[in-house]
């Protein structure tokens, strides 16, 4: 398979890893259907009348929105679980990273149209009795400044914890319950005022975004097609690095750690690396969804979210990417309707997911499809040579 | 190499006194050179005052009842496992004990493990190209391309173990032999100058082994092996020189016919093995 | 004079009467009435002398007399001569009741009563005499209380009074409180002996007195009570020392109940399971419906739950690994996924069941209160049985993990699982009980918690990150490791919590955890060897 995978020859040779997807047929597909989807809600939302049976209302876009900043999300854990078995429970903590690193920008945006009127200062930080912005607001009033910090505060965090744990060998289990340790921790403290992110409540009353009023239809159209291209590129991005040989080097450490290591490959600078390009995309789906749903507070930090995001991509398949899509789409799509119908049973129904899952479906959905595809194939082999 | 090539490549920053691609200095005689070395595992002596020299070009056969610290051996010579004390030098210049697992493979030695470890979920092919001598840092691993030669190299080395037909199959359908076969062709495709083989022909066939022992000796000479294996007939096939490890140290060490009638061998060990 | 005499044939009179109607006998016999006569005397010297000798009688009434004679409510019916208290003095008529016998006696009108009264003296006297009247009663306890109350509380009649009575004391410790308390007095009054009685008290009055007297115009005094200050808070700071060291153990003790059960299920089987905190809420929950079935009994609804939340919880923990935990063998990250998956169902299924609100397990009484040491340290008994009871299931747990034929087959399967089948163990049963086992005494952990906070549905939830962190710093499958690390990071976080605050500290521990794994990736006693490497 890797042989016929032969780039076309035109492409610049350094960009080789990121153009290669584009010439598999899986890619090809995803994107296809990925940049259908997009459209059709486009137009059904732009072109029908409110009254239409077929309207796509300014409130299902912005879910629909949502819910690609999961599928990004997820995206972003299978990159780490599927292909290079590390089981993160606590990419939420990235997540939210992005996602406050983006609201401190949508918070200096507000300017003097907050409660207190105050031209600099956040209104929760005027209601603490602050009287000067902390060191790391700073900055956060340019846009370029903050779109930097979506995707560098998430990497450095990872960087700064992947360097700890990979270098000492922590894998498997022990990384796991570290992770979740991480997210709890950054849960705990982002509760607190003095943290200087707005406590128990969070950054909210977002007003606008580049100029653009977030009230607004066009803008929050313009935030839903956003994410469907920023899923688009993380997808092409994780499906270029597990196309290439280091994809390779992450399954084959993914199964026999110690081996890649007697073949002379840096497994922990490796696990780092992805582990941080993980985490930077992950960050970008928590930017583009904070000025989606209006606020950003810490319960996104918490381990539940984060090992939810696990059990989306268990859903779907893990080591497939765009199974993590379908899994993350399928199950806030259960949610949303569980919530709006019964909520006392989703807790009953993620439950159920995650055992269900885990105990009958180890491939998830892509796995099954694949088995369907690989049946066929069979049966045609057998029919063709009888 | 120019200082300001060594600054400049990250990698070489702090050891370029010692780079690690650095020729192996065989001029004193020995590649592998082990010097009093001992491990315990809780209170257990696993290796107890151990002295081993492999010379350049050597194929030494190392056996031993279970027990006798093979395998730690093994562990200790690839960096898996720290020694509590003792000297392990690589030529005259490399002190193993100061590097991990990448460096030392990157030095050029090579280990097939007792259990066949090949990467299931990966074809044959990608087995050997990603055992293959190249750059092995992540950046030049993620834009890695292979050129017509290393594609030759990997065709040729296919050719060698007999799995060209089974190229392209994911390497977990295998039988246990040809596994054996694929990860001997990873340790060819590292080019290694020594080669630390764990029981070869563990579940080969007796023609199977025939080969095994055709290309170890083969190799020999070129590159220096070290065969731990349990089947005597085996070693007798290919040994020259041969140390008999128990309870952690030598115990003897020549030819196979003077080890073997060494009476202190035949009590630990050939002797049961001809009882039994 | 003559108030006097008529007083007596009065008195004369109505005990005839009284005797006529034979309704007195009892009363006669009374020993209180004497004294209470003595009382009803016209002169305030012979007044003054019945106070004392009521005070003398030890009489459990005298207090509440004095107090009625110091509130003018101690009165005597004019015709009868009977004593009475007066409850309520409002309006005409006042309700009573028989100062001997306590019986109420409806209501009199203030025509027919007449007030012992008292002066000013007498007032003094009453005051002081209240004060020190509860060191007259038997019960040596009682009597230490009233030391304890008299400090700081001296004046200048009460010295003459409680030198006599401390004198008379048996017991050392009221003798040692009086001492106290007549030093506070003293030094109050300047005097600089009374420093060195004080030097070694802890209470908070000494304390205040000696800072009093330090900040006195008289050199000496102040550098010698400055002295005794410093000496005071050097013994104080020990005290907070193990006060702060009992409060660490305790939550470390909670840690170790929460986290064994899991050191054994993720130890022996390499298992994590995330619904053990769910396991512990069902112990804790247990622990409730006990006290709902047997209302009233608090105290057996606490001992039989012991035994009954093993139960629940261990049946609980078989049910999952028959159903769940047995099908993703070899299969660890997985199972961390399934296990969480009936967390929280377990969760909404309590919600659901019970209610989303908490309960409250009321604690019987001989586990409320507390062990007073010093005047500065005193440890809440709920915790010390808390800390007992999670070493009494260590010990247990170290017995059956090295004596009983399961603990061998566990060890054995931990240890390798092939052998171990192929020497006729039951893998899969050993782990099953294994399992169990380890639910079972995260359902004792939810038993004991339920003594020390509130019963909710969370309450397995803020508990499984500590768990874990507790078995992964102290090493998997390692009880000792588990008590150690449980015990040390509960004492780490109450040392934190005073100057970082509970969360801050809370968070500090977590980043110590995760720096401490990177290098002690094994935790704090790893297994070693070979084995400890596949």
């Amino acid at each position: 398979m890797s042989l016929s995978s032969t780039p076309s020859s035109s492409s610049p040779l350094s960009h080789l890893w990121l153009t290669r997807p584009f010439s598999e047929r899986s890619t090809r597909i995803f994107l296809a259907v990925l940049a259908l989807a997009l459209a059709v809600v486009t137009v059904l939302h732009l072109a029908l009348p409110a009254g239409h049976p077929l309207h796509v209302s300014s409130y299902t876009v912005t879910l629909l929105g949502k819910y690609l900043c999961y599928a990004l999300l997820a995206v972003a854990v299978d990159l780490v679980w599927g292909y290079l078995g590390i089981l993160s429970l606590g990419h939420g903590a990235f997540f939210a990273l992005g996602g406050y690193a983006m609201g401190m920008y949508l918070m200096r945006q507000i300017g003097d149209r907050g409660v207190y009127g105050d031209p600099v200062l956040p209104d929760f930080m005027v209601f603490l009795n602050w009287d000067s912005l902390p060191w790391f607001w700073h900055g956060f009033d340019m846009a370029w400044f903050a779109f930097l910090m979506v995707m560098l505060a998430p990497g450095l965090l990872a960087l700064l914890f992947g360097f700890l744990a990979f270098r000492s060998r922590v894998t498997g289990v022990y990384l796991s319950i570290i992770t979740q340790a991480l997210t709890f921790a950054l849960m705990l403290a982002f509760f607190r005022n003095e943290m200087g992110f707005g406590g128990n409540n969070g950054l909210t009353d977002f007003r606008e975004l580049l100029g653009f009023d977030l009230r607004s239809d066009a803008t929050r159209l313009g935030l839903f097609l956003a994410s469907g291209v920023a899923l688009a590129l993380g997808y092409v991005v994780c499906r270029g690095i597990v196309g290439s040989k280091l994809g390779r080097v992450c399954i084959a450490s993914r199964d026999a750690e110690a081996r890649v290591r007697f073949l002379g490959y840096r497994v922990e600078r490796v696990q780092l690396c992805v582990f941080v390009v993980s985490a930077m995309l992950a960050g970008v789906a928590g930017s583009l969804y904070v000025p989606q749903v209006g606020i950003i507070n810490p319960s996104e930090f918490s381990p539940l979210f984060s090992i939810e995001v696990v059990v989306w991509v268990a859903l779907g398949g893990r080591g497939t990417l765009y199974g993590a899509v379908i899994g993350a789409i399928l199950v806030n799509y259960a949610k949303t309707v569980f919530t709006g119908v019964m909520p006392d049973a989703w807790l009953f129904a993620l439950g159920g997911l995650f055992v269900v899952v885990t105990v009958l479906l180890p491939k998830g959905i892509a796995g099954l499809m694949t088995r369907r595809r690989k049946a066929d194939s069979d049966t045609q082999l057998k029919e063709a040579t009888p | 190499m120019s200082l300001l090539d060594a600054l400049a490549d990250r990698d070489r920053v702090f050891d370029f006194l010692v780079p690690a691609s650095s020729p192996v200095d065989v001029r004193h005689g020995p590649i592998l050179y082990l010097e009093d070395v001992n491990v315990s595992f809780d209170g257990f002596k696993a290796i107890n005052n151990l002295n081993l020299t492999i010379n350049d070009g050597e194929l030494r056969c190392i056996i031993g009842p279970n027990g006798a610290g093979k395998t730690t051996m093994m562990d200790i010579i690839t960096g898996k496992t720290r020694p509590d004390s003792g000297q392990v030098w690589f030529g005259s210049r490399h002190n193993l004990l100061t590097k991990n697992e990448p460096e030392i493979a990157s030095l050029g030695i090579g280990r097939k493990f007792q259990k066949p470890t090949v990467f299931e979920a990966l074809s044959v092919f990608d087995n050997l190209e990603l055992a293959m001598a190249a750059d092995k840092r992540v950046l030049p691993t993620l834009t890695a391309r292979l050129s017509g030669e290393q594609r030759s190299r990997i065709d040729e080395v296919l050719e060698t173990i007999g799995l060209e037909s089974l190229c392209g199959r994911q390497a977990g359908i295998l039988s246990h032999g040809q596994k054996q076969w694929l990860e001997i062709g990873m340790l060819l495709m590292q080019r290694p100058r020594l080669l630390l083989v764990d029981e070869p022909v563990a579940g080969m066939t007796e023609q199977e082994m025939e080969r095994t022992a055709e290309l170890l000796t083969s190799l020999a000479g070129k590159q220096s092996v070290v065969v731990v294996e349990h089947d005597m007939g085996f070693v007798r096939s290919i040994a020259r020189q041969v140390t008999v490890l128990h309870q952690g140290s030598v115990l003897a060490e020549g030819t196979m016919d003077q080890v073997s009638n060494d009476p202190k061998v035949i009590e630990v060990y050939l002797g049961a093995e001809e009882e039994a | 004079m003559r108030i006097t005499r008529c007083l007596t044939l009065w008195l004369l009179l109505c005990a005839l009467m009284l005797a006529l109607l034979g309704s007195a006998q009892a009363q006669q016999d009374d020993p209180g009435k004497p004294l209470l006569e003595a009382l009803a005397s016209a002169s305030y010297a012979a007044k003054s002398d019945a106070i004392d000798a009521i005070v003398a009688s030890g009489d459990s009434r005298s207090r509440a007399w004095l107090e009625a004679l110091n509130d003018g409510k101690l009165q005597q019916n004019k015709q009868t001569g009977q004593f009475v208290v007066v409850l309520a003095n409002r309006g005409r008529n006042w309700p009573v009741e028989d100062a001997l016998s306590g019986e109420p006696l409806g209501e009199m009108s203030r025509r027919e009563l007449d007030r012992i009264g008292i002066n000013n003296a007498l007032r003094g006297q009453l005051r002081s005499t209240l004060a020190v009247l509860d060191l007259y009663v038997d019960n040596p306890d009682a009597r230490l209380q009233a030391a304890n109350d008299l400090l700081g509380q001296v004046d200048a009649g009460m010295v003459a009074p409680l030198e006599a009575v401390r004198d008379q004391e048996p017991s050392e410790a009221v003798q040692e409180r009086l001492t106290e308390a007549l030093a506070i007095y003293r030094l109050e009054q300047g005097d600089a002996q009374a420093i060195e009685t004080l030097s070694g008290s802890l209470h908070p009055e000494a304390r205040a007195a000696l800072n009093g007297a330090a900040a006195s115009d008289d050199p000496a005094l102040a550098a010698q009570a400055k002295k005794a200050l410093d000496g005071i808070e050097q013994t104080l700071k020990i005290n907070r020392g193990f006060e702060t060291l009992y409060f660490g153990l305790s939550l470390g003790s909670v840690l170790v109940l929460a986290a064994i059960g899991l050191a054994i299920t993720f130890g022996v089987m390499g298992v994590i399971n995330m619904a053990h905190g769910e396991l512990i809420m069902l112990g804790a929950y247990t622990s409730w419906g006990m006290q709902q079935l047997l209302p009233g009994q608090p105290g057996l609804a606490v001992i039989l739950s012991i035994p009954a939340g093993f139960l629940v919880a261990g049946l609980a923990g078989v049910a999952i690994e028959r159903c769940v935990i047995q099908f993703l063998k070899g299969r660890p990250l997985e199972t961390l996924l399934a296990t969480f998956g009936v967390s929280l169902i377990l969760q909404q299924l309590v919600r659901t069941l019970v209610s989303p609100l908490n309960r409250t397990v009321i604690t019987p009484e001989w586990m409320s209160g507390s062990l007073v040491i010093n005047d500065a340290l005193s440890l809440t008994l709920n915790r010390l049985y808390v800390l007992g009871f999670a070493l009494l299931v260590f010990a247990a747990l170290m017995l059956v993990m090295r004596r009983t034929r399961l603990g061998l087959e566990v060890r054995a399967v931990t240890q390798n699982r092939a052998m171990a089948r192929s020497m006729g163990i039951r893998a899969t049963r050993v782990d099953m009980l294994t399992f169990g086992l380890g639910a079972g005494v995260a359902g004792l952990a939810g038993v004991a918690l339920a003594q020390l906070t509130n019963v909710g549905p969370n309450l397995g939830q803020s508990y499984i990150i500590d768990s874990f962190m507790v078995v992964v710093f102290g090493g998997v499958g390692n009880l000792w490791g588990t008590l150690v690390a449980g015990m040390s990071l509960g004492v780490i976080n109450q040392v934190l919590e005073p100057w970082a605050g509970a969360v801050l500290a809370k968070i500090i521990v977590l980043v110590f955890i995760i720096l401490f794994i990177q290098k002690r990736p094994r935790g704090l006693f790893p297994q070693k060897g070979r084995a400890a490497e596949g």
